[in-house]
């Protein structure tokens, strides 16, 4: 879901009051309403979206850049061109591994704000070394799947087109999460639909 | 403010911009909000007395209004291109009307003809027919001559024609990669380095195009009307711009407007819809083309579910179909990843 829980909540609150209520003459109904919109209300100030997704999510996100930390780590020993660039989120990077606990020991603890955050902050750091590691790929015009490979000393596309395999992982890893704890949407119902 | 008091505001609004544009008073009534598209909002009218004492003009009103997917926005465009396709083999509202002074009625908007005939649905309620044959048949053929004569239209020369510049056969397809790049930096309300790869893909395979050709960019079921099986009116013109042609073959291939059947917009075999529109449109539909437009297109639909999740959130809208559509970005970039790795089918 790319929308906050309180956001959805008022949007509820605003469509029953403005959209239905008005438009409904039965007094039971009416009263109905009004039920589930005290009950909005109470899901606002207690509930929050379940941990448990943005949770495997991280999971997901914290195996590919942590492999990827070790992985430029062993590049930059072996003098590979390019990873000097990366100084920046190679710090980043190689402070997961021992800063973040796994994901699981998080959940008692952590808000879904902060995990929200936090899958953001993994984000940015997989959105700029993809930009590195597709470098290569599109400068030659060439598919960017590639699978992975026996690293060579020197090699930078090498390099990149490991980097990029791993990250792909988890990038796919969060949109198939996202999936399965996603509904199938309503759009016919919603748009009015009729038999045609 | 209720939706109903709000449409009370608009009608006297609207009275007194069409009694300053003929001169004498006219009065509405019957003003109906549509409630299909999740954009420019489309409301049908009368207006009496408009042209004549006594007599009667059924209107179509569109406004772009700041709670619409892709706000702000301009008449313009559309504007420019309904007018080049009267009297076309693409059949269009006349619009009579347009302006972008948003103190007129709050908000750039059209005035148009009010067309006769419904529009289909691209989706559809579990359980629902399917099309009767005749009329599938029918709209098929219809939906991509129409097509063809929207891409073949010479533009040169008609209104159009500003819409065109500096947009090559060489250049389409990049300089429409940036545009939707901008949207994504415009609209997302967090990172998503998946839509960022695709970006950097269509950035290097971007093909060339046969021409430039008018490009609907959101032509599909659901955006045109039929009437007994004749379509009456292409609809819906808001993201029209200067491309290549394929780009619209991409658009219709997106499983999305399939309804659940084999047909692309539940309309047309595949084979059997190139075929047809290569003939009318002129040249040989490139496979490797439609391939790179249908990514393109995945990635345009993940954009365009950001700005709805987007305009939700920051509360231009309580429309409850917007955050619907926010939740499907996983969906259309997941498609858009596979139809990279799939490649040419």
């Amino acid at each position: 879901m790319n929308n906050s829980f309180a956001r959805l909540i008022d949007g509820m609150n605003e469509v029953l009051r403005s959209e239905a209520l008005g438009r409904i003459d039965d007094d039971y109904a009416r009263g109905q309403i009004y039920g589930v919109i005290n009950l909005l209300n109470t899901f606002k100030l207690r509930a929050d979206w379940s941990a448990g997704f943005l949770l495997q999510q991280l999971a997901a996100q914290q195996q590919a850049l942590v492999a990827v930390a070790q992985l430029l780590d062993e590049a930059g020993g072996a003098g590979v061109a390019g990873v000097a660039l990366l100084t920046p989120m190679s710090a980043h990077l190689s402070g997961l591994g021992g800063l973040l606990p796994p994901p699981a020991a998080l959940a008692p603890h952590a808000s879904t704000a902060d995990l929200l955050a936090r899958r953001e902050a993994n984000n940015t750091a997989i959105g700029e070394l993809m930009a590195w590691a597709q470098g290569g790929a599109e400068a030659e015009g060439t598919e960017a799947d590639i699978a992975v490979e026996a690293l060579p000393a020197s090699g930078e596309r090498a390099l990149q087109d490991q980097v990029q395999a791993l990250l792909r992982q988890a990038l796919l890893a969060e949109v198939e999460i996202e999936l399965k704890n996603s509904p199938r949407p309503l759009f016919a119902e919603m748009s009015g639909a009729a038999p045609n | 403010m209720s939706s109903n008091e709000s449409e009370q505001a608009l009608a006297a609004r609207i009275e007194a911009f069409l009694g300053s544009q003929v001169g004498h008073p006219v009065r509405i009534s019957q003003l109906r909000r549509f409630t299909v598209g999740f954009s420019w909002r489309t409301f049908g009218l009368t207006a009496h007395d408009l042209c004549a004492p006594g007599q009667d003009e059924a209107l179509i009103l569109r406004l772009g209004a700041d709670a619409g997917l892709y706000a702000p926005y301009s008449a313009e465009p559309e504007g420019l291109v309904l007018d080049s396709l009267q009297g076309s083999a693409v059949p269009v509202p006349r619009v009579f009307w347009r302006s972008d002074d948003t103190t007129l009625l709050g908000a750039p908007f059209m005035f148009c003809s009010r067309e006769p005939g419904q529009a289909l649905l691209p989706w559809v309620s579990a359980g629902a027919p399917v099309l009767r044959e005749p009329l599938r048949l029918a709209l098929a053929a219809q939906f991509t001559d129409m097509l063809a004569a929207l891409h073949s239209l010479p533009w040169a020369g008609r209104p159009v024609q500003a819409l065109a510049q500096g947009i090559s056969a060489d250049n389409a397809a990049r300089r429409n990669v940036a545009v939707w790049e901008a949207h994504l930096l415009r609209w997302a309300m967090r990172r998503y380095p998946l839509a960022e790869w695709g970006i950097r893909w269509l950035k290097a395979h971007a093909p060339i195009a046969p021409r430039v050709a008018i490009v609907h960019g959101d032509y599909r079921t659901g955006n045109f009307l039929q009437q007994d099986g004749r379509i009456t009116a292409i609809l819906d013109w808001e993201l029209v711009h200067m491309g290549d042609p394929h780009e619209d073959l991409g658009w219709i291939s997106l499983p999305m407007y399939r309804g659940g059947s084999p047909y692309l917009c539940r309309l047309l075999e595949a084979d059997a819809f190139y075929r047809r529109y290569g003939d009318a449109a002129g040249f040989e539909v490139d496979p490797q083309a439609v391939h790179y437009y249908q990514v393109f297109s995945f990635l345009k639909l993940a954009v365009t579910h950001m700005a709805a999740a987007r305009c939700f959130e920051t509360g231009r809208s309580n429309d409850m179909r917007m955050p619907a559509m926010g939740s499907q970005v996983a969906t259309c970039l997941r498609q858009m990843d596979k139809a990279i790795q799939r490649g040419v089918t």
